[in-house]
């Protein structure tokens, strides 16, 4: 049992460095791609749309296999840890960017006009009074996503990242117990996730106080 | 209480011809107005009329198809695309306050006045948040300099949303329909600002179904009908005697209420 443990916990830090840099990519990708769908001209809106519907819409695993064995060749060797985040990284950017333009859409359209009136500039607009408050709104959702993320990260076992699916795989396998392994697994998975949707539900609520009506 | 503001702020502002359509519909059919250096007009008008649409367009916040706005020495000709640096000079100089305040909720009311005079005039956020204090210590909230806009009656917020325009020493002030949004015992407070802005001398243009204001407070009254000024005139006058029939028919709708 402690064996067991101490195989797979040390599949944590892969899976968390997926996760985590995955996010990230997502996160700051997500706000071009969502300011061009909201209020670029015409073609990069269907640009931007056309990204969010391809990178959504096809599988994640196809995506890993896709980037993983189709570009990664004898020749140019990418690593499956980079591999699985740069690929989990482009459809987080693609759910984050709409995430993202929810956020934006709820920003009442008078909150716009009073910065124009006050004839800010459509930077400071959107970094000091629309951005703001879309990322209140937009915070819940990308919170759900970042702890879905978490558990989906464990696709990338498919591509031979070592993280925490992958080793208990293994454990699986050479102890030829399928049960204990997988239970620890979503033990640990649950201890990670934990404290994330506590914080994401406790950052929520400080954000809703302080704009309270 | 208006130790700090300029005297005379006000300078004189020319609607002239203007023309707005959204498809066929016709929003404004060659509007002119010519408001003089401290005048307060306020407009009237049946909703659909045009009003806000016209005041909308003294500051740029929508676009003509055609004519010319004149904001004390600035000259805007609809037609001819206009600049990004014009348009942000005309909004510098034109402070306009909402119907439903549009203050940013996410900021303190401090927050709220200080933004643009950082970011617009270059104030430093000390500069920013010491004028800051007086415009609001001038509405009567300097109380409420810390707190988030949520916290504070409608009338008070419409009373910071005004200290937030005021905050760029505009020279002449836009109020759509400033307290429509507000109980009429509120609005008092509100119309009570806007009275000691009026009498400082600064330029404004109110579109409003406040009559009081416009009977007690403003220097002419414009009665826009169906994309036009059908009625202009001294308050007394028009709202006493109306010339014209759509005049007539508006103010008994509003007197009735």
């Amino acid at each position: 049992m402690t064996e067991v443990l101490a195989a797979i916990a040390l599949g944590v830090p892969s899976t968390v460095v997926v996760t985590a840099l995955a996010f990230a990519m997502g996160a700051v990708l997500g706000v071009p791609l969502a300011l061009a769908r909201r209020s670029g001209p015409a073609p990069l809106r269907w640009l931007a749309q056309a990204l969010i519907d391809v990178l959504r819409g096809i599988p994640p695993v196809v995506w890993l296999f896709f980037i993983y064995f189709g570009l990664g060749n004898d020749v140019v060797r990418i690593e499956p840890l980079v591999a699985g985040t740069v690929g989990l990284g482009l459809i987080a950017s693609a759910y984050l960017a709409e995430v993202y333009r929810g956020g934006l859409l709820a920003v009442h359209a008078g909150q716009q006009e009073a910065a124009e009136a006050l004839g800010l500039s459509p930077g400071t607009t959107l970094a000091r009074v629309v951005g703001p408050q879309a990322v209140r709104v937009a915070l819940p959702g990308a919170a759900t996503y970042l702890i879905g993320l978490l558990k989906d990260s464990s696709i990338v076992s498919t591509i031979g990242v070592t993280e925490m699916v992958f080793r208990a795989n293994a454990v699986s396998r050479s102890t030829g117990d399928g049960l204990m392994p997988f239970l620890v697994a979503a033990a640990l998975y649950i201890v990670l996730s934990a404290p994330l949707a506590w914080a994401s539900r406790s950052l929520d609520a400080r954000l809703r106080r302080r704009v309270a009506r | 209480m208006s130790a700090h503001a300029p005297p005379r702020p006000g300078v004189p502002v020319s609607l002239q011809n203007l023309h707005k359509r959204y498809g066929d519909h016709v929003v404004l059919e060659d509007v002119s107005l010519d408001v003089a250096a401290g005048e307060v007009v306020a407009m009237i008008g049946p909703s659909g009329a045009g009003k806000s649409t016209a005041l909308r367009c003294t500051n740029l916040l929508e676009t003509p198809d055609g004519g010319r706005i004149v904001v004390g020495d600035q000259v805007v000709d609809a037609g001819a695309g206009v600049s990004q640096a014009d348009t942000m000079k005309l909004r510098r100089t034109a402070g306009m306050v909402f119907q439903s305040f549009n203050l940013f909720p996410h900021l303190t009311v401090l927050r709220n006045v200080s933004l643009a005079q950082e970011r617009v005039l270059g104030r430093s956020r000390r500069d920013a948040d010491a004028r800051s204090r007086e415009l609001l210590a001038r509405v009567g909230l300097e109380s409420k300099a810390d707190t988030y806009p949520g916290r504070s009656s409608g009338g008070q917020q419409q009373r910071i949303a005004i200290a937030r325009a005021l905050a760029l020493d505009p020279h002449v002030m836009l109020f759509d329909e400033p307290t429509s949004a507000l109980d009429p015992e509120l609005g008092l407070d509100v119309l009570e600002v806007m009275r000691e802005l009026a009498d400082e001398g600064m330029t404004m243009i109110v579109v409003t179904h406040e009559m009081h204001f416009a009977r007690d407070v403003s220097d002419r009254v414009v009665v826009m009908a169906d994309g036009g000024i059908v009625e202009s005139g001294p308050p007394a006058q028009v709202l006493a005697d109306p010339q014209h029939e759509r005049t007539r028919r508006f103010l008994r709708a509003v007197m009735d209420r």
